[in-house]
């Protein structure tokens, strides 16, 4: 049989083509700018950032939804995700981002290199975007990603294996493509981009594999490469005297940024947390402070330099990396920054120079040691001795995980998920192998007696109301206008409170864990919530009792009644 | 009892494992053979992967490319039955239909390094063999990489 007696099976298309759903998006990220984002707050209808705004308050000045009538929303709309052939991480996989709108379009990412932009209204979906990640990526929490970002007509995304690509908003095609970490070294891609200026930030993933963390900015038109930042210093540099003389700890040392930071214009400055120490528990190999881990750490945006930093953990062996979001807010005509970290203390700083304003716990149990007012940290329990089993609060997933807290301008309130579960760590040297997992001790999270809750801190630190759940909380929560506060649970419930008081007010079982960022937003006068829904990523870290409850991949979006 | 790697072959054939309801009922993942793509001219990489009759395996089962980029690869269904592909490749999977004895062809863009899996998502031909792996081999670019020293590799 000759070549001439096949078939022509043509030319493979796109999956995408076969799925009933394409088009083309509306030109509405053309015209969003960085004065746009800037003053994103007074655009309520739309979610234009990563935190809705440059402050990171996670909070939204909609007021359609509120205590009297949130009893009454339903499900709008689904967007099911699903999935068909091999995907990376299948057993890990979370929907954890934070859906972006603009002007009726939403976008959204899903995990190994999914983004789709959805009609807000109905949740049509308009394009979808896949990049191939390998399969073999190192990962240490999942096959994750936290978001998007839009500007100037293109959408922003990192990929798990550490590129940074730049989309037309409008059809989805790649327009630029730029790697930022290198997968052979363990790093990779799971924060949402971050549009400041002319440019996009993004951070390193991989503190469980011994890279060294760092910051990239690329010019946002052209993907050029613009400044990169390190969080752990070489031999020589500002604040390497906290590693080893000798040895390459440093080269080794994490803090990573892996999750989106925030930004004020006046002292031009981004906020960014830093991730822990590598090997994470066996500090022996890497005495002293280990800066900049486990930081919070405020950077010359332009310049991308380090302006100053507070660490909140020195010399970390519990994994508490401060990654938490900073939230920026005003109080007595100070300008501050609410931090709500691993390590069980809500710290508040100045955030013009890094001064400390005031510290406390937000969760009930801490074992590992103690932070006084003034900020002297006393270590108490750690993985010290070899093969010797430790077990403190909060576990390493911390006393909230990198889901974020928000804050209500109209109450004055912060709000927090808050995990309140234990770990066993039990060191166990290793030597490094670039791309091999660096933790340096072998951790069991605790199975049982564990709880959660939303917790309510007013600046100075005074908690004002606990809402208790049964389970820790792993999701992000989303503050409103309505005087409302959202959360949602491992066990796949999705809460209203009063923001005033914590009394909840109203429920829906979305049918898998969240371990998202809801947003909301409106469209012809109508406020919607969305919440991504889909349990998974590093649930053996936070929540191991969950391991085995379905993944889920949907976006269920919450509407009140038309008529 | 674990076999050393000159005996493998002859193990996997012995038990049964790389051949369809031999063994287990279909051909287990990773027991096939592996090929490499060659470099045109152009910097486009092309190699041909075929559906043998009967083997419900993708032969080479392990495509190796020698770096990132742009593949230029055919697909022949040789087999009886229909197939299809569903392939890696930057912007979306790429999808095609392989009926009874036909050639196809599929341009996929691949970062790399790493390997992905593809398969021929009907029926169960993924749980029978029809699942492959291409494999991209080199380093990211230059600017990408750490500033720090030289480390250990496993």
């Amino acid at each position: 049989m000759t070549t001439a007696d096949y078939v022509d099976a043509g030319e493979a298309i796109d999956q995408g083509t076969l799925s009933g759903k394409h088009g083309t998006a509306p030109p509405v990220v053309a015209g969003v700018t960085y004065e746009r984002i800037l003053d994103a707050r007074s655009e309520p209808q739309n979610w234009l950032t990563y935190y809705g705004a440059y402050n990171g308050q996670r909070f939204s000045p909609l007021d359609q939804i509120n205590t009297e009538n949130v009893k009454r929303i339903g499900p709008a709309w689904v967007f099911q995700a699903g999935t068909s052939g091999m995907i990376a991480g299948a057993s890990t996989y979370a929907f954890e981002a934070a859906p972006i709108v603009v002007d009726g379009v939403m976008f959204v990412s899903g995990w190994d290199g999914w983004v789709w932009a959805l009609d807000a209204r109905t949740g049509n979906e308009i394009w979808r975007y896949k990049h191939a990640v390998p399969f073999d990526v190192s990962l240490c929490c999942g096959n994750v990603n936290r978001g998007v970002a839009v500007a100037q007509g293109k959408v922003f995304l990192v990929t798990g294996n550490a590129h940074l690509l730049a989309l037309d908003a409008q059809t989805g095609k790649r327009v630029w493509d730029k790697t930022y970490g290198d997968v052979r070294a363990g790093e990779s891609g799971t924060v949402a981009p971050l549009i400041i200026k002319n440019m996009v930030i993004v951070g390193s993933s991989g503190g469980e594999f011994g890279v060294r963390g760092h910051l990239d900015a690329f010019n946002l038109e052209s993907g050029e490469h613009l400044w990169r930042c390190y969080m752990v210093p070489k031999p020589g540099e500002p604040g390497s005297d906290t590693w080893p003389a000798d040895g390459q700890a440093w080269a080794r040392g994490g803090a990573n940024c892996w999750l989106t930071g925030t930004f004020d214009a006046e002292t031009n400055l981004l906020y960014v947390g830093t991730g822990n120490p590598a090997p994470d528990f066996d500090g022996d190999v890497r005495p002293g402070d280990n800066l900049f881990t486990d930081s919070i750490v405020a950077v010359d945006v332009d310049q991308g330099q380090i302006r100053w930093h507070y660490q909140c953990t020195p010399h970390d062996v519990w994994d508490y990396d401060s990654i938490a979001e900073c939230i920026l807010f005003e109080s007595g005509g100070r300008k501050l920054l609410g931090h709500f970290d691993k390590n069980g203390y809500f710290f508040v700083l100045d955030r013009t120079d890094g001064s400390l304003v005031q510290i406390t716990p937000f969760v009930d149990r801490i074992t590992w040691g103690a932070i006084t007012r003034d900020g002297q940290v006393t270590a108490k329990v750690y993985p010290d001795k070899e093969g010797e089993p430790v077990h403190f609060y909060p576990g390493p997933a911390g006393a909230k995980e990198w889901t974020h807290a928000a804050y209500s301008p109209k109450t004055e309130l912060f709000y927090v998920p808050v995990q309140d579960v234990g770990a066993t760590a039990t060191r166990r040297r290793r030597e490094f192998k670039e791309s091999i997992p660096y933790w340096g001790a072998g951790v069991n999270v605790d199975l049982e007696d564990m709880t959660g809750s939303v917790s309510a801190f007013d600046a100075s630190g005074e908690e004002k109301w606990r809402w208790r759940a049964e389970l820790p909380m792993c999701a992000s929560v989303l503050a409103t206008g309505g005087d409302l506060v959202f959360a949602g649970e491992p066990s796949g419930e999705f809460n209203a409170l009063d923001a005033r008081t914590g009394e909840h007010l109203w429920k829906f079982q979305c049918g898998s864990g969240h371990h998202s960022s809801p947003t909301t937003y409106s469209v012809d006068g109508r406020q919607y919530i969305a919440v991504p829904v889909g349990w998974g990523g590093w649930a053996e870290g936070f929540l191991p009792g969950m391991l085995g409850a379905g993944h889920g991949s949907a976006l269920i979006v919450f509407a009140l009644p038309e008529s | 009892m674990t076999s050393t790697a000159q005996e493998r072959s002859a193990l996997l054939s012995k038990l049964g494992l790389d051949a369809q309801n031999k063994g287990p009922l279909g051909h287990v993942l990773g027991t096939g053979n592996i090929g490499q793509a060659v470099e045109k001219g152009d910097g486009r990489m092309e190699a041909t992967v075929r559906i043998n009759p009967d083997e419900l395996v993708w032969d080479p089962q392990i495509l190796v490319l020698p770096h990132g980029g742009d593949l230029e690869l055919t697909l022949i269904n040789d087999d009886q039955n229909t197939h299809c592909a569903l392939l890696p490749s930057n912007g979306d999977r790429k999808f095609i239909w392989l009926v009874n004895h036909s050639r196809g062809r599929a341009l996929l863009n691949l970062d790399g390094p790493g390997y992905y899996w593809y398969s021929s998502p009907t029926g169960n031909d993924e749980g029978r063999g029809l699942t492959g792996a291409i494999v991209v081999l080199g380093d990211v670019p230059p600017e990408a990489r750490l500033d720090r020293p030289d480390q250990p590799r496993p």
